[in-house]
């Protein structure tokens, strides 16, 4: 009997100590989703965990006014695409004036 | 050592050092004139060259300054790359560093011949040099092109996350949401494609090393940057029909009585 007790002292007390420590709120905390890359539209489950980007509302936020700034961030995007699609342009174009 | 097998031997062990597995920039250098040359002598000397060979020194310079300044661009362009890891972007960073590096020791050789046999070499190592330009300068653009358009179809990724919230209220609000639907798929295919040809632009173009004056390398690296030209592009286009998608599941929503306050609550 005893030796039950002892037992499920011991255990109690390993238990506390790995609480105390915070070992056990980092296994039992969810991972964080990361931030989907592919180009899957309708795929909502990452992306809502990302952080916004380039001017992006918060990803969670579908009103009006959070579409309205996220189409405006990738506009401006777009206008850089512009700007590196033609200096890809000019690079292959480019000839030595030697 | 002649100048021709520096050249080689540059291009060598710069390629060595360069290794990124995405974009491997191999590089040579532009040093072979400058690194060749032991004497810097004033410019007074320079009432030895004839006009003829002071312009072509002059033309030397403009030349080095031009591709400075577009290696200059492309660096500040590669720092601000977001789909890349560092360890990429520092080694296309060192990689154009190198040349602009390379390039600025040349001048500064050219600028101090006063011989022109020396002169005529050193002018001669900025064609030789070109090769390297001629590589480095697109594969870095088309880089830079590719970071942006997968940049973009995240952005686009996470707004149709939010538009599919909307319209998928719309249609439970009793909605016809047949065409934003529509919309939404064909946007996700038009993202889905533009990531792929991003990606291939980058394989097709990043492995490419200077062809040091062999014309079959020279051609094939040359195919080799037009056919990721041309991914380039359609992941461009691809890009711009995703643009239209949204605008059209936009003012679907805006003809449809929901609420204008959904939020994506999927974890």
């Amino acid at each position: 009997m005893a030796k039950w007790i002892i037992g499920i002292i011991v255990v109690v007390a390993l238990g506390a100590g790995l609480w105390y420590s915070g070992v056990l709120n980092t296994l039992m905390t969810p991972p964080v989703a990361t931030p989907a890359t592919t180009g899957q539209a309708t795929t909502t489950n990452q992306q809502a965990a990302a952080q916004p980007e380039n001017g992006m509302s918060a990803n969670n936020d579908a009103s009006d006014a959070a579409i309205a700034q996220d189409t405006a961030a990738i506009d401006a995007q777009m206008q850089g695409l512009t700007t590196d699609s033609a200096n890809v342009d000019t690079s292959l174009n480019d000839k030595s004036v030697q | 050592m002649t100048l021709k097998q520096f050249i080689v031997r540059a291009a060598l062990l710069l390629g060595l050092v360069t290794l990124v597995p995405a974009l491997a920039l191999a590089q040579t250098s532009a040093t072979a004139g400058a690194a060749a040359g032991a004497s810097v002598t004033t410019s007074a000397a320079v009432a030895n060259l004839t006009a003829a060979e002071t312009k072509a020194q002059t033309r030397g310079d403009t030349e080095i300054d031009r591709r400075t300044a577009a290696l200059t661009d492309l660096n500040t362009r590669v720092q601000a790359m977001q789909k890349v890891t560092d360890t990429f972007k520092q080694s296309l960073s060192a990689t154009v560093s190198s040349v602009i590096s390379a390039l600025s020791t040349l001048k500064t050789k050219i600028d101090a011949d006063t011989d022109a046999a020396t002169l005529k070499t050193d002018l001669k190592s900025i064609t030789d040099s070109y090769r390297v330009f001629a590589l480095v300068l697109p594969q870095g653009r088309i880089a830079a092109a590719a970071d942006r358009e997968v940049t973009l179809v995240s952005m686009m990724s996470t707004l149709g996350a939010k538009l599919q919230a909307r319209v998928q209220a719309a249609g439970q609000a009793g909605n016809d949401v047949t065409a934003p639907t529509a919309a939404l798929t064909d946007m996700a295919s038009k993202l889905q494609d533009a990531q792929t040809q991003a990606e291939a632009a980058v394989s097709a173009s990043a492995a490419l090393t200077p062809d040091n004056g062999n014309a079959t390398q020279m051609a094939s690296n040359t195919a080799a940057l037009k056919t990721a030209r041309g991914d380039i592009k359609t992941a461009q286009a691809d890009l711009v029909a995703a643009r239209k998608d949204i605008d059209t599941v936009v003012a679907a929503l805006k003809t449809m009585k929901t609420s204008t306050t959904a939020s994506t609550t999927a974890q």
